[in-house]
Formats: structure tokens, C-alpha cells, sequence
């Protein structure tokens, strides 16, 4: 399945695991590189990552309700007040996930249609409406509270994506817990069609994640052992 | 390698206690790793006293706190930049940041400190712990205990009027909502943090936890807190145990209730077991009895049970007495229980007794036309029973010899003492009562300070 291309800036090596993510992080010019038909673009680039300790990298893998995944790729989005990192998880059976690391807490969302959340306060901020912490409303018959909502900038990008980020690139997220440890997301990004996710807040632990991200002066957990 | 804390004497060309955004900046750059791990901090130097810093979670750092100057930094960008500028004597902490150790094993650094009080009264000390691998925590402690918290990623559920639930658990309101600010700031935090800088927190506790609410402009989090053992701290990062003293902690587990309970089950075995035993070995055999007739004029009567057999090494024996026709009047009784082979004897003596009439307040009776004595330890043999007695009789003011009395008087084998089992009973649960009452004391001594004090539930 997998793809390998030349980069159309810089010419190093891009790598297409799946026909449903049309788009790559060039790791030596960062261009963003976007798969039309047969073709390659370069739609824009992304600034280098800046520095972090997070303990996921491109190559961690795990599992999550009992299907394996392998992180591919992120994007890491900064608001006035702090930053988080989306990481693409691939999974075996090619779909993917998203798994957010935020203040050193994770969950894993995938992404359903949007009509599938049958509640009026997530219609509402697809449609450009803006929600406010504390906010409940019911998806699958469960309870949910709004406990962010605020314009992000991706910062940066790495790896494959399913769509083409740049630098600059904005995108309203609203975050939703539940009494269960549950979570949704909305998404609302320029150009794009509106994004619905559901998912729930995970450990890493739980996750029996291999090839963490080796910290200098920090034993490797015995989760990961 | 801690940095060099800079000269005191460095100028300071902007003028201390001035905040503001404009100013120097400073640029961030990685701490080299060894070998091929990724690297664990980034390294700037203050824009405001120049003092080398590091971050050590890096990525997820937006605020600073100088640790020689105490300014407060923003570090979101690659230029650190001033947010609120200080001059000031940086105390020492209890856990200094960068120091590192192991709670329930999981290696922790201490990456920042704050000092917060509802308006300079009831301080608490909140440090922040990091490790890269399984996030944040917090460590708590206003000088009485060390409480290790993390943040929830699930909504607390409400339960009750006031009360919320979480995994199943109950937490009972202890402080409500409450206005506080942060008084002093050192180290680097993962949110936008400021002296001065106000939140509403609440509390609510069960025992060895405490769940906590706390909304402040940007965001509403709960937390929830385990209480740890006192040594724990202490154990894991060398340093002096707390000397505490005061109130208990709000959510401090009463030393006693365990105890007690333990206690109480001891003492309901042990009462069952002297019941059983009293039931067993005390009861009374079928008892053999005989009619004394009286003249009621003082003139003694004697009767003879007997023989009677007694079987075991030692055994209680009772001889009850009854009266039922007799009416102001007594019969003293005097028992003589003889052993026929040895001759030995024991003695004991009662009396039967009822007196009525009617005065001022109407009718009255006194006295009891019946009684029991008990005879402890007799050993084995066979017995005769001697009773003596004689009868008295008063009516209309004077002593009367018409009426006859009739008393019976029974003699059984064994005796159940109800006295001595209650004492047994009192003595066994005497302890128990005392540390439940230690308990329930403890308990209102903990409540003392809650802003629901007087809602008495016990939670079991």
C-alpha cells in the first residue's frame, strides 16, 4: 500500500501510506506536499517544531479497543495561552484516529458524520456558532460539557496528514468531557468541511504503547517496559 | 548542575515592580542530549536578571517564574518575554524545584511552586510535579499532610443536593465556594500563571480524599486529591516530616473508626461467647421443692429438702422462695445447705415481704413476695437444705398472730449470676465504646472547619 514519491521542492524521499491521506510533511524542506490524482503539489510549508518532551514520536505504535495503530503524523496547534499536539494514529485496518496530548493528558478520537451527533449545540458550532465552557448537551444519549472552546493556529506539522496544514492555518476547537471520561470534538477550519470527533480520555499506560520517545534522564515506564 | 543564581548587586535598568510587556526578550535553545534520546530541557537565560533557566517540560510550559528574581516569564513564544517583572529575595522551598523522587512508583520533579491563601489566611504551599511519561500532579500541603492530586479528565457527577460522585465514589461538601490568589510563584507552569491572579476554588471530601473544583477566567478544572502517608514525602524527597498539629485534615481518615469497628466486632464475639456460656453452664436444673406452713406470730418453722446430688467439681445451687398469700407481712428465711459426707456448711438468708395501704397519695404497695439466693461454688456431694423460718405479721399498728402464711421454698442446681454477666458485658465493650467515642469526636474535630459543619451524616 504504501507509497513512496520524491518531494516536488526539494526532491528527498515522501511517503503515502493510505489513499485517505492525501498529504505529507516533507522532513527536510517542510513543505506541505499534497497528492492530487497522480500528481504532487507543494501547497505551502510549515515552520520547524519547536522543542518539546512529549513522550509520542512518528513510530510510536499501540492499541486502542483492540485494534494496533502506528503514529504517522502530527500537528501541533497554539492558542495565546498554550499549545497542544494532535498525533495521527494509523490503524491496521488503514482508518485513522487522532490521539491529543494536552497538559499531559490524552484522548483518542475518530471522526463520525456529523449528523451522527444528533445534538443541536454541535450543529451549532459546525455551522459557525461559537460555544462556551460549561455548556451541556446530549451525543448517543450521554451527557457532555463544553470544557474549552477557542481559535487555534497550527504551529507546526510532521509526517502525513489527511489534509494539507501550513503554518498560520486556523481552526476553532471545542472540546466536550462527559461524567464517563468519554470526549468529543468539533471541529470549524477555514476551507475545510466542519469536523466531528468522538473518542474518550485514555492513559498512555492503556494504550501498551512500544517505541515511546526515549527523554534523556527519564527511566522509560514500566508500562512501556 | 544547578546555575549559578546571579550577582544581587546587578542593576536593574527597568526599575523594580514594574510590569509590562515591552522590554528585553531571550532566546531558548535545547539542552544537548547524550547518545541518541531525545533531549529533556530547554535552557534560556532571564531577560530580567540574566539567571540561567531551565525548562523541563518543554512544550507544555507557557509561564516561568524566575527562580533567582521571581519574575514571571511567557515562554509560548521562541523569545521569552516579561510578563511581570520582580526583585526579589527568592525564599527557599521545602522541596526545591528540580529536586526529584519516587511516590508510589512513579518518579516525579518538582518543576513549580505556588503559594496561595484566601487573601493572606488559610496559606497552602501547591507544588507541581512532572514527568514526561505520565504527566502532571500536584502535592499539596498547609503543614498538616501532603496530599498528591491529578487533574480529571472526567466530570465529577452530582449527586445529591451537594455532593458528587466519581468511579462510584461519594464526596461529601466540606468548603464551599471560595475566593483565593496566589501570593508567590516560582518554577514553570503549563497554564498562565501571576501573583495576584484570583480563583474560585471548592472542596469536597471523603476519607483519604478530596475532590476539588476550581474556576478561574480561563478554564474550570476538578481535582482529585489522595492523602498520603506522612512519611511518603518525606521518604521520597528527603526532606523533614511535617509537625503539623491543629484540626484534622479535611479529609483526614479517622484513626479510630477502624479501630472501633474492629473492636466492636471483638467485643459482639466476645458477648456472644460469655451469653452462650452463661446459657450453657449456668442454667438451672429442675428445681425440687417443698411447702412450709407458718404461723405468722414469729415462731420459727424448719423444713428438709433433700438429698440432693450434686454432680460437678464445682456448681452454683439456688433456693427461691415464694410467698404468694401473704399481705403485710415477712418471713425471714435462713438456708442451711449441709453436706452429708463432710458435714461442711453453707449458709445464706432472704426474706419474703409485701406491705400495702393507702395514704395521701393514694394506694401503695411495697416488698416483694418472692426471692432467690444463690449459692457459688459448691463442690460435688450429696446435700441436705435446712430451711428456717419464721413469719411476722403487722396489721393495724401491732404486731398479729391469727393468719397463717404459706411459703415454698425450691432448691436447683446451677445459677445463672445476671449481675456478674453484665459486668462481664459492660468490661468487654468498655474499650470498644471509648475508641468509637474517640471516633465520633475526631469526626466533629475534622468538621469543626467545614462551611457544612452540623450536617452530622456519618459515611460508611
Amino acid at each position: 500500500m504504501a507509497k513512496s514519491e520524491n518531494c516536488p521542492n526539494c526532491g528527498a524521499e515522501v511517503v503515502f501510506r493510505s489513499s485517505g491521506l492525501p498529504a505529507v510533511i516533507c522532513d527536510y524542506c517542510h513543505s506541505t506536499v499534497k497528492r492530487i490524482g497522480e500528481a504532487l503539489e507543494k501547497i505551502g510549508e510549515v515552520a520547524a517544531l519547536p522543542f518539546d518532551v512529549s513522550p509520542i514520536q512518528r513510530g510510536t505504535t499501540g492499541k486502542y479497543d483492540g485494534r494496533n495503530f502506528e503514529v504517522i503524523g502530527r500537528i501541533r496547534l497554539g492558542y495565546e495561552q498554550g499549545s497542544w499536539n494532535d498525533w495521527l494514529c494509523l490503524f491496521s485496518d488503514m482508518t485513522h484516529g487522532w490521539l491529543s496530548e494536552s497538559d499531559g493528558q490524552f484522548q483518542m478520537v475518530i471522526e463520525q458524520p456529523l449528523e451522527s451527533s444528533h445534538s443541536d449545540l454541535v450543529q451549532r458550532i459546525a455551522a459557525g456558532g461559537d460555544a462556551v465552557p460549561g455548556d451541556r448537551t446530549e451525543i448517543d444519549g450521554q451527557p457532555y460539557f463544553v470544557a474549552d472552546a477557542r481559535w487555534a493556529r497550527c504551529i507546526s506539522a510532521e509526517g502525513e496528514l489527511p489534509f494539507a496544514a501550513t503554518t498560520g492555518w486556523s481552526v476553532y476547537n471545542v472540546d466536550f468531557r462527559n461524567p464517563a471520561g468519554l470526549s468529543a470534538n468539533v471541529e470549524r477550519e477555514e476551507g475545510e468541511p466542519p469536523g466531528f470527533y468522538m473518542g474518550r480520555y485514555v492513559s498512555l499506560a492503556e494504550l501498551e504503547p512500544r517505541y515511546l520517545r526515549e527523554i534523556q534522564g527519564w527511566a522509560r515506564p514500566e508500562y512501556a517496559a | 548542575m544547578p546555575p549559578e543564581p546571579p550577582d544581587s548587586d546587578r542593576p536593574n535598568p527597568w526599575g523594580a515592580g514594574e510590569s509590562g510587556a515591552a522590554g528585553p526578550t531571550s532566546p531558548r535553545t535545547v539542552v544537548t542530549a547524550e547518545g541518541d534520546k531525545a533531549a529533556a530541557a530547554e535552557q534560556f537565560n532571564c531577560p530580567n536578571c540574566g539567571g540561567s533557566i531551565e525548562i523541563k517540560a518543554a512544550g507544555y510550559t507557557v509561564t516561568v517564574a524566575c527562580q533567582y528574581c521571581g519574575s514571571t516569564l511567557d515562554v509560548t513564544d521562541p523569545d521569552v518575554r516579561i510578563i511581570q517583572r520582580y526583585e526579589e529575595e527568592v525564599r527557599k522551598l521545602d522541596l526545591p524545584l528540580g529536586s526529584r523522587g519516587k511516590l508510589r512508583g512513579i518518579e516525579w520533579e518538582v518543576i513549580g511552586y505556588m503559594r496561595r491563601s484566601e487573601n493572606g489566611t488559610y496559606p497552602w504551599d501547591e507544588y507541581l510535579l512532572f514527568n514526561p511519561y505520565y504527566g502532571y500532579r500536584f502535592l499539596d500541603t498547609d503543614g498538616r499532610g501532603w496530599t498528591l492530586g491529578r487533574q480529571l479528565t472526567e466530570m465529577p457527577a452530582k449527586n445529591g443536593l451537594l455532593g458528587f460522585t466519581v468511579d462510584g465514589e461519594f464526596y461529601e461538601p466540606f468548603y464551599a465556594q471560595t475566593r483565593n490568589q496566589v501570593d508567590f510563584v516560582l518554577g514553570e507552569f503549563y497554564w498562565q500563571v501571576q501573583v495576584g491572579e484570583e480563583a474560585l476554588t471548592a472542596d469536597y471530601v471523603r476519607p483519604g480524599k478530596m475532590l476539588s473544583w476550581e474556576s478561574s477566567k480561563h478554564e474550570t478544572e476538578w481535582t482529585l486529591g489522595e492523602l498520603l502517608e506522612p512519611n511518603e514525602v518525606p521518604d521520597a524527597f528527603g526532606v523533614e516530616p511535617l509537625t503539623g498539629g491543629g484540626l484534622p485534615l479535611p479529609h483526614q481518615p479517622s484513626p479510630y473508626k477502624k479501630q472501633s469497628g474492629q473492636m466492636m466486632k471483638i467485643a459482639g464475639l466476645a458477648a456472644a461467647a460469655i451469653i452462650l456460656f452463661a446459657i450453657m453452664f449456668g442454667g438451672t436444673s429442675d428445681p425440687e421443692t417443698t411447702r412450709v406452713n407458718l404461723a405468722t406470730n414469729g415462731v420459727e418453722q424448719s423444713a428438709k429438702i433433700g438429698p440432693i446430688e450434686l454432680t460437678r467439681p464445682r456448681q452454683a445451687v439456688t433456693v427461691s422462695a415464694r410467698a404468694p398469700g401473704i399481705d403485710n407481712a415477712w418471713i425471714d428465711l435462713a438456708y442451711t445447705l449441709t453436706d452429708r459426707d463432710t458435714g461442711d456448711v453453707y449458709e445464706a438468708s432472704n426474706v419474703v415481704e409485701h406491705y400495702s395501704g393507702y395514704d395521701a397519695e393514694g394506694n401503695w404497695t411495697e416488698g416483694s413476695r418472692s426471692s432467690s439466693s444463690k449459692f457459688s461454688m459448691v463442690p460435688a456431694g450429696t446435700y441436705d437444705l435446712t430451711v428456717d423460718a419464721a413469719g411476722s405479721q403487722w396489721l393495724e399498728g401491732q404486731y398479729a398472730a391469727t393468719r397463717n402464711a404459706v411459703v415454698e421454698v425450691s432448691i436447683a442446681r446451677g445459677a445463672t449470676f445476671y449481675s456478674n454477666i453484665i459486668l462481664a458485658l459492660i468490661v468487654v465493650f468498655v474499650p470498644a465504646i471509648w475508641v468509637w467515642i474517640r471516633h465520633l469526636s475526631f469526626e466533629s474535630r475534622r468538621k469543626s472547619d467545614s462551611d457544612f459543619a452540623g450536617d452530622d451524616d456519618d459515611d460508611d
